[in-house]
């Protein structure tokens, strides 16, 4: 794992580092690496993969519209908002 | 000191902190979500009270459940001895039973170094509306309590179908008072896992399985080769939709923003940097890494189909074996460690927890051990854990 | 040198259903007040879990038997991740390694000739929240009104080769899925990502691609297409820059193309299957189904017209919207007369909406009431000016046409001895018509015919008269 693609997943993930937590996120990586090469020993040719541990279908609802909340109360929480609409910096100048 | 529990009235059940509590706190134990009060509760919670629990408050977990037994929590600095909040607060008497979520195996430790009772039941018996989303295609509310029949109790009160959870079973409710008796069942110890653990914990499963000879369950030890690549299939799959989950968190919607921002990025780096701890930061880190281009089929693909191959390896073992025997941790009891080392020494010891998550079966910890047993054989190890539990007396 | 232009759409189209594609919230693109169709799902707080609206996917499927497509029996739904503040999970669920739909084709025409466009694939997702930037307080406002509104995506094979051909294609699917009820694809429903490139007349190979990101209205699509193709001729031909592979974003205003140097073109999307929702399987039985409740393509709609003997020319009028063919159909049900029903449809419900302002397309009258209006001025129960009076009522109030006919004193009057006098009276008044007629003039009689009427109120029983009428002038002859 180079630092560069350390720098790569931190920006996909909007997040920073410290140098001492670089080095722990690193020596992570390098243990997974070991730890992957355990699964070469299971033979996987022709095997489905498992998404859903109990596999069900069509779990689907009806195309009914219902409305329990009410924009005050998500709103409530949020950091910054105005009355109607969450807020961020401006984004397009 | 360590804050075990954030009250809410004086009621008998502890709903750890990755449950919503509609008009409470729940922030998973993570800093990012200060601040978030829920607009509804979990289903498994309703389902509770519905049934005649009282919530008493909202125990402590490690950020996102993704620790050993709670340890790293944006409540608590840790003590010298780890335990599980809402297990030493039944293991103290000061609550009945917890509803607690099972992602990574903290509550089975939690109740193996209390000595209480904890079942993670089949995967989609019990709602998952309502709760902190990490790792979802192995995660499930569980039960905990000081015995096997509240346990018991407990999940039968929250397990059931619920439409609001596309990947809850169908069976309305489930009977777990109907299993065998234990007489002639067969048992086998896993040896890859036994193995690992310590002496101490050795002893405390050579001696269940005596316990367990002397209702007339046979007992051997069987080999389970799959072990390790399913420790680190789960561990794939769990840092990969824990990344997937917790990249919501971003400080725009709700819970924490940082102070310090000029625009959007700093908004989001500040907020996600300062509101995670070094666990989460590397879980997501290597989650977003086994999904990248040039990854997905030789990591998170192979993990996929690891599943099924263990699914299909233990599905054929319960076809010889009513139960499993295994540790839930390595050891009888943890000491505080230092979070750089956090990732690794998780890992370490979810190689005993890992397939139920896995794969989706139960597992039940009850005197220091871990049984596990096909889908829907939960009414098996309350059997198998009510009868033990009658030797002692 | 001859070049050609080579033109792969991605189409996304807002389906027409009354919740959300994974929550029972309301909500369209064009929703009004911020913030109104949200729950905590569409905000991105934790807890609520995706259950997928079934209507979704029988639109997508019939989207796809529309567009010739293959309909995969099974398919399931994915996540895609990458952070920007319209995205309130950081994530959106798509379809990426199962879509429903794959290998379609269209054919459009143009002045050039027929061209046929290939179909990639089809695909469900959700849509993305909105973003208004806000220049009072320097900040960026977020709606997540649209946030989970469901959306097919049309991926086209690069398989255009002008504007032209790109704007039929749209222009076609426009009606189809208008037609169908399928979307509305009003403004903002409808929106295009276009990929283009260039390369020499005749060559496999496909040059520099750029992409420019969703685009909504025809005229910015055919403007952006236009600008781009003299950019990469420029290029190509007389080296005015270095061509790369690119995101690019269309600036009406300038009416020019931008590069959009953001980290979100660049990310790695890190799609995986979504473990929160089960695979869909459509089975012959669903698929059938599907298509027995599918309506008619305008097609057959026309041929069916043709068939009960409707001129082209009202034939078109009647298949340019759904609703139109929806009454037509239920009238017919009711029994009413073709040719009635094309000319209250055609004639008097567009002359009373054109009064109003109105077009036809926005005609909304409950068939039960028109097929009355039909019925009694068939049956000479009131005449066709009353009848006209009655449909005007319940187009503006709704009203209830025999009540409104009898409050209004509409009823066609039929007393014989009463339209004798009246008869009697106008040919004693009208000398000059009376002789008119006697000489030959037929178009007399229409004036006679008129004056009794308007003497009866415009309520008389046009038989009636029209009988009487002729037995009075034929004592005189």
């Amino acid at each position: 794992m180079e630092k560069t693609k350390l720098d790569g997943l931190l920006s996909l993930n909007e997040l920073q580092l410290s140098e001492d937590e670089t080095a722990s996120v690193l020596g992570a990586f390098e243990f997974m690496e070991g730890q992957e090469k355990i699964m070469d020993g299971i033979n996987t040719e022709n095997v489905e993969v498992m998404v859903h541990v109990m596999p069900m279908e069509n779990v689907l609802r009806e195309d009914v519209r219902e409305q329990p909340f009410t924009r005050e109360a998500l709103l409530e929480g949020a950091p910054e908002h105005t009355e109607d609409s969450w807020q961020v910096p401006r984004l397009v100048k | 000191m360590k804050e075990y529990i954030t009250k809410i009235g004086s009621g008998d059940l502890a709903v750890d902190d990755t449950l919503l509590t509609k008009g409470v706190e729940t922030t998973a134990g993570s800093k990012i979500l200060s601040g978030f009060v829920p607009l509804f509760s979990a289903e498994a919670v309703e389902r509770a009270v519905k049934a005649g629990y009282t919530v008493s408050g909202k125990t402590n977990v490690g950020e996102f459940g993704l620790d050993l037994v709670g340890e790293f929590s944006n409540y608590n600095d840790g003590d010298e001895v780890l335990r599980g909040a809402a297990a030493e607060l039944i293991a103290k008497g000061e609550v009945k039973g917890a509803l607690e979520v099972d992602l990574n195996g903290a509550p089975r430790r939690a109740a193996t170094l209390s000595g209480t009772d904890f079942i993670k039941p089949t995967y989609g018996t019990v709602s998952r509306y309502g709760i902190i989303p990490c790792a979802c295609s192995g995660e499930q509310v569980g039960a905990a309590a000081a015995n096997a029949a509240e346990t018991k109790k407990l999940l039968a009160a929250v397990a059931g179908h619920d439409g609001k959870d596309g990947t809850s079973l169908p069976a309305e409710a489930y009977d777990y008072s109907c299993g065998k008796e234990p007489a002639g069942m067969k048992a086998g110890i896993i040896t890859q896992l036994f193995e690992l653990a310590s002496e101490e914990t050795k002893a405390v499963i050579k001696g269940y399985a005596e316990k367990l000879k002397a209702l007339g369950v046979s007992v051997e030890e069987v080999s389970v080769e799959e072990i390790a690549a399913a420790q680190s299939a789960w561990q794939i799959l769990m840092a990969a939709e824990t990344c997937n989950n917790v990249s919501r968190y971003d400080g725009v919607k709700f819970g924490y923003r940082t102070p310090n921002y000029k625009n959007i990025d700093e908004l989001y780096i500040g907020s996600r940097t300062e509101g995670m701890n070094l666990l989460t930061k590397t879980t997501v880190l290597y989650g977003s890494d086994v999904l990248s281009k040039g990854r997905y089929f030789t990591c998170y693909d192979k993990a996929l189909k690891v599943r099924r191959v263990v699914a299909e390896r233990f599905g054929e073992l319960f076809k010889t074996y009513d139960l499993l025997l295994a540790p839930a941790c390595g050891k009888t009891e943890y000491k505080k460690y230092d979070i750089t080392r956090a990732f690794e020494t998780v890992y370490g010891e979810s190689v005993f927890t890992a397939v139920p998550n896995l794969i989706g079966i139960p597992a039940m910890v009850t005197k220091g051990v871990q049984l596990m047993a096909g889908h829907f054989e939960e009414k098996t190890l309350f059997k198998i854990a009510e009868s033990a539990e009658g030797t002692d007396k | 040198m001859k070049y050609e232009i080579v033109i792969g759409l991605e189409t996304h189209v807002e389906l027409n259903t009354r919740s959300k594609i994974f929550c029972a919230c309301g909500g369209h693109s064009s929703h009004g007040e911020p913030n109104d169709c949200v729950c905590p799902a569409c905000c991105g707080m934790p807890g609520m879990l995706p259950v997928t609206n079934k209507r979704v996917v029988e639109l997508a499927v019939m989207a796809g038997l529309m567009l010739n497509c293959e309909i995969n029996r099974y398919t399931t739904f994915d996540k895609k991740s990458y952070y920007y503040p319209d995205l309130p999970c950081a994530y959106q669920v798509t379809q990426w390694f199962h879509p429903i739909c794959t290998n379609g084709l269209v054919e459009v025409q143009t002045k050039n000739g027929t061209a046929k466009i290939g179909i990639k694939q089809i695909h469900m997702e959700e849509d993305a929240g909105k973003l208004v930037h806000d220049d009072w307080s320097d900040t960026t406002l977020v709606d997540f009104n649209r946030t989970s509104v469901p959306l097919i995506e049309i991926v086209s094979r690069p398989d255009f080769r002008s504007a032209e051909e790109v704007l039929a294609y749209l222009e076609k699917l426009k009606a189809m899925f208008r037609f169908a009820n399928i979307s509305e694809c009003e403004e903002g429903a409808m929106r295009c990502d276009v990929n283009i490139s260039i390369r020499p007349e005749g060559s496999t190979e496909l040059g520099v691609r750029t992409e420019i990101k969703n685009m909504s209205s025809l005229s910015s699509i055919e403007r952006a297409i236009k600008y781009e193709t003299a950019r990469h001729m420029d290029a190509i031909e007389r080296q005015t820059e270095v061509l790369v592979q690119e995101t690019r974003r269309w600036d009406d205003i300038k009416g020019k193309t931008f590069s959009m140097r953001n980290k979100e073109t660049a990310a790695d999307y890190r799609y995986f299957p979504d473990p929160n929702i089960m695979p869909i399987v459509i089975d012959d039985e669903w698929l059938e189904k599907i298509k027995a409740d599918m309506p008619a393509s305008p097609e057959e709609k026309a041929a069916e017209y043709r068939a009960l003997g409707v001129s082209d020319k009202e034939i078109e009028l009647l298949i340019s919207k759904r609703n139109l063919c929806d009454l037509f159909d239920e009238l017919l049900m009711k029994g009413c007369n073709v040719q009635d029903i094309v000319s209250w449809i055609l004639t008097e419900c567009a002359g009373v909406l054109r009064k109003k302002g109105q077009v036809l397309d926005e005609l909304s009258i409950p068939a039960e009431k028109l097929a009355r209006i039909i019925a009694m001025t068939a049956s000479n129960e009131v005449t066709r000016g009353a009848g006209r009076k009655i449909l005007v009522a319940v187009l503006d109030d709704d009203v209830d046409p025999d009540k409104f006919c009898e409050e209004n004193n509409l009823a066609a009057q039929g007393d014989e001895s009463l339209i004798n006098d009246v008869v009697k009276k106008v040919i004693e008044e009208n000398p000059g018509a009376v002789n008119d007629y006697l000489g030959g003039k037929t178009k007399a009689f229409q004036a006679l015919f008129g004056g009794c009427m308007k003497q009866l109120r415009g309520n008389g029983d046009p038989a009636i008269i029209r009988a009487q009428l002729e037995n009075e002038l034929a004592k005189l002859s």
